[in-house]
C-alpha cells in the first residue's frame, strides 16, 4: 500500500521545511481521502481518520507528509505542518538509531584541554563522567567517533550496541587528528550500518537533528534528539558541516541527521581558532556545531583502519603578507624540506593555483590546503619573475621541520648607508669569531661556496642569512677595517646561543638612518596634513619625554616615553610594556625611569598601552594595540627589526599573545614570571621572534613558566631564560635587568 | 522514481492553508500563556532570585511551581496573564519533587474558601494520564527567565524538541540535587534564571511538566534543560524514628498525588534525615593504590574467603560495571557500595579481564572488624594532641551535602 521508494522524497534541495509543506513526491497509490492540495501531483494518500498507519514508520511518516498539506489542523492535536515534521524527526531518529552506539570509559583524567586563564587562554574543560556517542562505520566492528570522548585517556573503552545484550571492550584503532575523529573496533559481527547522506547534496536550510546517546542509558531506546537545521557546508576549510542543532559532550561523536535519516556527519567539537580535540567545546550548545561528513569519514576509512593515526598535510609555505585576505599569495618562507622546499617552490613566488584552482589571497590556499591529509598529491602553479611555473603532485608532509635559525655571530653597526654592513660586534666562540671577523670590518658579499651575492644595506644582509640553515658552510666577503684588503672568509654557520653579550660596544649607530632609505612617514594617525610649503623638516621634529596619549574616540590610552636625545637619524628600538593585571597606566612613569638611561644611550623607545579591563589584557585588545604600536612606528625613526613585546605576569602573556599573533610588528618577546595561553606557532624564516623569559624562583608559576620555555625552545626559537634567585612574581632585578638590556640591544644579531 | 515538486505549486498549496493566524503554534502559545503566571517574593540578592514562573493547576487558583527560597516570604505575589497582581500563599512544598503547590489569596475570601478567581488552567490529573513524550517530540517552553515579563506580558516561549527522557544526573554547585527522578531534557535553552516553574508543552499545548533550574548535568559537567515530567515519580530512603529506635523507610511520591493533595492543604513534606551513609556493603576487594583522580578500578588483590574471591575474582580484573552503572575509577566503585548497597545485599559485578567482559554476581558481606591501630603515643605538646586521631572512627558523610 505504500511504496518504499518514497525516502527519496526528502532530497537535499529541498531538505527541511521546504520538504514537509510541499506535498511530497509521493509513490503511494491507496486511495480513500483524495488530496485537496493543489500540489498533489501524481500522488495519493490513504488515512485512517486523519492519522495513517504506523507501519512502517518511515512511510507513515511520508503519507502524514501529504496529509498535512491537504489539512492543517489549527492548534488542535491534529496533522499539521508541525506534526508532519515532528513526526518525520522520529522517524530518522529511529531509522538511524540502529547504528548510534554507547560508548563508556573508565579511567582517565579530571581535566583535559585548556591551560591558561589570561589573554589567549583557555580554561581546562572538566570532563563529565557520562557515557558519549560512536556511529558504526563497518559492520565488522568499527565506529566511528569524536576525539573529545578520549582526550583524558581513559584506560579502557567499552561500547554497547543498540539491540544486543553485552558491553563490548573496545581498542583505539587510530585517530584523524585533522578531523578530530577515532576509529574504535570491537569484536562483533553484522553490526548495522547508517545510511550516508551524500555530502554534496548537503545544503544549508535543511533540516539536522544531532542525536547522542549520554543521557538515556538504555541503547534500546531512541538516541536523544537536538533538531536544527545546516548552517553551512565546507566549514573549517572544507572540513565540516556547521548545524545550529545543540551540539555537546551529550553527542559529541553521534550523527547528525537528515530528515530521512541518512546521516550527513559525524558531530565533533571544533573551532577555528585552535585545533585539537577539545577545541570548540566552549561553543556547546550554542547554536554552532560542526559535524565531519560521514563520506569523508568513510573514505578515510581504510587509512584509520591501517592503524596509523592520520595529520594534516603541510606545504610548508608562509605568506610574505600577514593579510590573507586582499594580498597576492607571495611566499614569504619556505620550511626547511618541507614539501615546497623539496618541489622547488621559492621565497617570491607568487601562488596562482593549487590543484587548478585559483588562489588569489592566502585564504584560499589555506581553504584549498585545509582538508587534506600527508601523502596527499598537490599540483601548485606559480609566478616566478613574470614566468608561470608548475609544480605537479608535491607529496604534502606530515610533520614539518622546524625552522632553525641561523647564526653567524656579529651585531651590526645600524644605520649605515652602504654598500656592505659595517660589523659593530663579534660573539666569542662564534662561528664569525672562528673565521676572524673583527670590529669594523665590513661585510660586502656573502653566499654559499662561490656563489656569492654582493650585501647593499643591512635588511639585505638579514634576509639572505636567514635562508641558510645553521650548519651551511658561508662565506663572507669582508673589507677589513685596516688597509682596504678584500677578503672572503668561510664558516659553518651555528644555533643561536642562549648567552647573551655582556657589554657592547658604542656607538650601535652610524647615525645615518635618513640616507639610502625613505623617511619614516607618519601615517595611521589623524595627525593634520601639513601644507605643502611647510618645511619638511619641521613636522619631523617629534616631542620627546614622557607623554600620554588616548584615543577618545576608541577610549583607549598609552603612554610613551621618547628619550630627551631623540635624533631622527638614529634608528630606535621600540618597547611595547604590558603592565600586569591591575596597574594599568600606574606604572608608567616607574618604567619609563627605570629603562630611561638605556634608552637614552642605546636609542629605545618606551611605550605601555592600558589594558580596557582592570583586571588584565584579553586577546580581542591586540587589534587596538597593533594600531596604536603602528602609529608610534610611523611617527618615530623605528628598527622594524628590534620591535619588542615586554610584560609582566599577565602583561607579559599578553606580550607571548601578540609576539604571535602580530608577527610583522614583533620581533621579540620578553615575558616575566609570564606562561603561554596558547600553544606557540612554527618559528618561520621571515618573522623572526626571539624569546626573553624570565621568572622568579619562588614564583608559584615557576613550573609552568619553564614548561612554556621548553615549548619555545621545542619549536627551535632563539630562547633566553633566567631566573631570578629570590624572587616571586616581581619584577627582575639588576644583574636580570642587565641581561634583559644587552638582550634588547642584541636582537638584530646575525 | 522521484518526482519534483516545483516550489511555485509548493507556495501555491500551501497559501489557502495559510489564512491569518496559520501557524497552530501562535493558537498554543496564547492559550498555554493564560494558564501561567510570573510569581515574586523573596531574593533579589547574591544570585538568589527573587522572580520565578509557576502553572496554574485550578481555577481556583492553585499554582504549581519550583520549591526554592524564593517561598520563604509572606509577601509572595504573581501576576496573571491579565495583568492582574494577586497575593498568593505557599500551601505544599516537597524538596524531593523540587516543587510547590501555591494559592492566590483574593481578599475578603477567607483561606480555604473558594476564591471565585475562574481561571483557566491545567488539569493536572488528565496531564499526568498521557503517554510520555518521546525524543525528538517538538515541545514548547514557557518561562519568565531574566525577569522579562511583567504582569499582561506573555511569557518567553521557546521551541525544541525532546532530547531524552532520563534520571537527572544534576548538580547545583557542589550539592547532588534532591530530585532523582526521570526529566525531560530538551534541546531548547530553558533553563535560565527564572525559568524554574514554567510550562513545558507539546505542540498542542498540553502540559508535559513543569521546568526545572539550572543545574549543571554530571555526566557531561556542562549545563542541562530539562523539566519534571507532569507524572514524576521518585522514591526516598530516609530515616526516621520508630519505637525509639532509627529506621530505614523508602517511600514512594509522585507529582500528580502531590498537586492533587497540596491543592486540599493536604500534603505532608517528607520528615526524617536521609539516611547516613554507612560503609556499605563489603567485596573483600584490594584496589590498587588510589592515586590519580580516577585511578581505574584494577584489582591488585581479594581477601581470602571474602565474597569477592568465592566470585572467582582476581588481580588484574577492572571492576567496570555494578548493577550495569559504569564505575569509571576506584573512587566511583567505593562511592556505588557505600551509598547504594548494604551487607547481604546482591550485586552484579562486570570486570574486565583480557579482552572480554565478566559478569559476577557477588552477596557483600560485612567488613571485618577493624584491627584497631596501636593507641598513639601520649600526646604531649598541643599540636599532637590537635593532630591526633580517633582510632576505629566511621566515616560517616551526612546525606544531603
Amino acid at each position: 500500500m505504500i511504496g518504499v521508494r518514497v525516502t527519496a522524497v526528502y532530497d537535499a534541495e529541498r531538505g527541511g521545511l521546504a520538504a514537509s509543506t510541499t506535498a511530497p513526491a509521493c509513490t503511494q497509490t491507496v486511495t480513500e481521502q483524495p488530496l485537496r492540495s493543489e500540489a498533489r501531483g501524481s500522488c495519493e494518500t490513504r488515512g485512517e481518520g486523519g492519522r495513517t498507519v504506523r507501519t512502517p514508520f518511515w512511510a507513515a511518516t511520508l503519507a502524514l507528509l501529504a496529509l498535512s498539506v491537504a489539512t492543517p489542523v489549527r492548534g488542535q492535536d491534529g496533522l499539521d505542518v508541525n506534526g508532519a515534521n515532528e513526526e518525520a524527526m522520529r522517524a530518522a531518529a529511529a531509522k538511524a538509531a540502529p547504528s548510534v552506539v554507547k560508548i563508556e570509559t573508565a579511567g582517565g583524567l579530571e581535566v583535559v584541554g585548556g591551560g591558561k586563564k589570561g589573554p589567549g587562554g583557555q580554561p581546562g574543560v572538566a570532563r563529565g563522567t557520562g557515557p558519549t556517542t560512536g556511529v558504526v562505520v563497518d559492520p565488522d566492528g568499527y565506529v566511528i567517533t569524536s576525539s573529545f570522548n578520549f582526550a583524558n585517556k581513559p584506560t579502557d573503552i567499552f561500547v554497547t550496541v543498540p539491540g544486543r545484550p553485552d558491553r563490548l571492550v573496545a581498542k583505539v584503532i587510530a585517530a584523524d587528528q585533522t578531523r578530530m575523529l577515532t576509529l574504535l573496533k570491537v569484536d562483533a559481527k553484522e553490526l548495522p550500518l547508517p545510511a550516508v547522506f551524500p555530502k554534496a547534496e548537503a545544503k544549508v536550510g535543511q533540516w539536522g537533528l544531532a542525536l547522542g546517546r549520554t543521557l538515556d542509558p538504555d541503547v534500546n531506546h531512541l538516541p536523544s534528539v537536538s533538531a536544527g537545521i545546516v548552517s553551512a557546508t565546507g566549514r573549517l576549510w572544507g572540513k565540516a558541516l556547521q548545524t545550529d542543532a545543540k551540539v555537546s559532550p551529550t553527542n559529541y561523536g553521534g550523527p547528525l541527521l537528515a530528515i530521512d535519516g541518512r546521516v550527513l556527519g559525524v558531530l565533533v567539537p571544533a573551532s577555528t581558532r585552535s585545533e585539537g580535540e577539545t577545541a570548540g567545546f566552549e561553543w556547546y550548545d550554542s547554536g554552532i556545531g560542526f559535524a565531519i561528513p560521514l563520506e569523508d569519514v568513510l573514505a578515510k576509512l581504510p587509512a584509520l583502519k591501517q592503524g596509523k593515526d592520520l595529520r594534516r598535510g603541510l606545504l610548508g609555505v608562509n605568506p610574505k603578507d600577514s593579510d590573507a585576505y586582499t594580498a597576492k599569495p607571495v611566499v614569504g618562507a619556505v620550511g626547511p624540506d618541507s614539501a615546497a622546499a623539496r618541489a622547488g617552490v621559492k621565497v617570491g613566488d607568487t601562488i596562482v593555483s593549487i590543484d587548478g584552482k585559483p588562489t588569489p589571497n592566502f585564504s584560499t590556499v589555506q581553504h584549498v590546503l585545509g582538508p587534506k591529509y600527508e601523502g596527499d598529491a598537490v599540483t601548485i602553479k606559480v609566478l616566478r619573475d613574470g614566468k608561470e611555473l608548475e609544480f605537479p603532485n608535491i607529496a604534502l608532509l606530515g610533520t614539518q621541520t622546524a625552522y632553525v635559525n641561523p647564526f653567524l655571530g656579529i651585531l651590526p653597526l645600524r644605520d649605515d648607508p652602504g654598500p656592505g654592513v659595517p660589523v659593530r660586534y663579534v660573539y666569542p666562540d662564534s662561528p664569525a669569531a672562528a673565521a676572524g671577523v673583527k670590529e669594523g670590518d665590513r661585510v660586502m658579499k656573502v653566499g654559499t661556496g662561490k656563489n656569492l651575492a654582493a650585501v647593499k644595506n643591512l635588511p639585505q644582509l638579514a634576509t639572505a642569512m636567514a635562508q641558510f640553515p645553521p650548519g651551511t658552510e658561508v662565506s663572507v666577503e669582508l673589507k677589513r677595517k685596516e688597509g682596504d684588503k678584500t677578503e672572503t672568509m668561510t664558516t659553518k654557520l651555528a644555533t643561536v646561543p642562549d648567552a647573551v653579550p655582556g657589554k657592547l660596544p658604542m656607538p650601535s649607530s652610524a647615525g645615518k638612518a635618513g640616507e639610502g632609505r625613505p623617511k619614516p612617514k607618519a601615517k595611521g594617525g589623524l595627525l593634520p596634513k601639513k601644507g605643502k610649503d611647510e618645511p619638511e623638516e619641521k613636522a619631523e621634529k617629534p616631542e620627546t619625554g614622557f607623554l600620554k596619549r588616548a584615543d577618545e574616540a576608541l577610549g583607549r590610552e598609552y603612554w610613551l616615553y621618547v628619550p630627551d636625545s631623540y635624533d631622527p637619524s638614529i634608528s630606535h628600538g621600540l618597547i611595547v610594556w604590558f603592565h600586569p593585571a591591575g596597574q594599568g597606566g600606574k606604572d608608567g612613569e616607574g618604567m619609563a625611569a627605570a629603562f630611561k638611561e638605556f634608552c637614552e644611550s642605546h636609542h629605545f623607545i618606551l611605550m605601555g598601552p592600558k589594558s580596557a579591563n582592570p583586571e588584565g589584557w584579553a586577546a580581542s585588545e591586540t587589534e587596538l594595540i597593533v594600531q596604536d604600536v603602528r602609529k608610534v612606528l610611523g611617527r618615530y625613526a623605528i628598527d622594524p627589526a628590534r620591535v619588542v613585546a615586554h610584560g609582566l605576569g599577565n602583561g607579559g602573556q599578553m606580550a607571548f599573545y601578540l609576539g604571535f599573533n602580530a608577527r610583522d610588528v614583533f620581533r621579540g618577546v620578553a615575558a616575566v614570571g609570564s606562561v603561554l595561553g596558547t600553544a606557540p606557532k612554527e618559528n618561520v624564516a621571515n618573522q623572526p621572534l626571539a624569546f626573553f623569559v624570565a621568572a622568579g624562583d619562588k614564583d608559584p608559576l615557576l613550573k609552568d613558566v619553564v614548561l612554556s620555555k621548553d615549548a619555545l625552545v621545542e619549536r627551535r626559537f632563539p630562547v633566553v631564560y633566567r631566573e631570578v634567585k629570590e624572587a616571586g612574581k616581581e619584577y627582575l632585578d639588576a644583574a636580570t635587568f642587565e641581561v634583559l638590556l644587552n638582550w634588547l640591544d642584541s636582537l638584530d644579531r646575525l | 522514481m522521484l518526482l519534483r515538486v516545483p516550489a511555485a505549486v509548493a507556495l501555491l498549496a500551501f497559501v489557502p492553508a495559510s489564512a491569518p493566524a496559520a501557524d497552530p503554534l501562535a493558537d498554543v502559545c496564547e492559550k498555554v500563556n493564560g494558564k501561567l503566571v510570573k510569581v515574586f517574593g523573596a531574593g533579589g540578592f547574591s544570585r538568589l532570585n527573587n522572580f520565578a514562573t509557576g502553572v496554574l493547576v485550578s481555577p481556583d487558583g492553585h499554582v504549581l511551581t519550583a520549591a526554592g527560597p524564593l517561598l520563604d516570604t509572606a509577601d509572595l505575589a504573581v501576576h496573571l496573564y491579565d495583568g492582574r497582581r494577586m497575593k498568593a500563599e505557599v500551601l505544599a512544598v516537597e524538596p524531593y519533587l523540587d516543587m510547590a503547590v501555591l494559592r492566590i489569596k483574593v481578599e475578603g475570601k477567607k483561606n480555604g474558601d473558594p476564591t471565585g478567581l475562574d481561571l483557566p488552567y491545567f488539569d493536572f490529573a488528565t496531564a499526568a494520564a498521557r503517554p510520555p513524550a518521546k525524543p525528538a517530540d517538538w515541545v514548547l517552553g514557557f518561562t519568565n527567565q531574566y525577569e522579562i515579563a511583567l504582569r499582561d506580558e506573555p511569557l518567553s516561549a521557546q521551541r525544541g524538541v525532546i532530547a531524552a527522557l532520563a534520571k537527572l544526573s544534576g548538580r547545583q554547585g557542589v550539592f547532588d540535587f534532591p530530585y532523582t527522578g526521570d526529566v525531560y531534557v530538551v534541546d531548547a535553552i530553558t533553563n535560565n534564571p527564572g525559568a524554574a516553574g514554567g510550562a513545558l508543552t507539546d505542540r498542542s499545548g498540553n502540559l508535559l511538566g513543569v521546568i526545572g533550574r539550572e543545574l549543571k548535568n554530571t555526566q557531561t559537567n556542562t549545563f542541562i534543560n530539562y523539566a519534571i515530567p507532569v507524572a514524576a515519580k521518585v522514591s526516598v530512603t530516609v530515616r526516621v524514628k520508630a519505637d525509639g529506635k532509627d529506621e530505614d523507610k523508602t517511600l514512594n511520591l509522585s507529582l500528580p498525588e502531590f498537586v492533587a493533595k497540596g491543592m486540599k492543604g493536604e500534603y505532608k513534606a517528607v520528615q526524617g534525615e536521609r539516611p547516613l551513609l554507612g560503609e556499605g556493603g563489603w567485596t573483600g576487594i584490594v584496589f590498587v593504590p588510589n592515586v590519580l583522580a580516577r585511578t581505574p578500578a584494577y584489582i591488585e588483590g581479594v581477601v581470602p574467603d571474602s565474597p569477592a574471591a568465592k566470585a572467582g575474582l582476581k588481580p588484574d580484573d577492572l571492576v567496570s560495571f555494578i548493577d550495569g552503572e559504569p564505575v569509571g575509577s576506584i573512587t566511583a566503585v567505593q562511592e556505588y557500595l557505600r551509598a547504594r548497597t548494604r551487607p547481604g545485599d546482591k550485586v552484579r559485578l562486570e570486570v574486565r579481564r583480557g579482552e572480554g567482559l565478566q559478569s559476577v554476581e557477588i552477596v557483600l558481606g560485612t567488613p571485618p572488624p577493624r584491627v584497631a591501630p596501636a593507641p598513639p603515643p601520649e600526646p604531649k605538646k598541643w599540636y599532637n594532641r590537635a593532630r591526633g586521631f580517633t582510632p576505629g572512627r566511621r566515616r560517616y558523610r551526612p546525606g544531603r551535602r
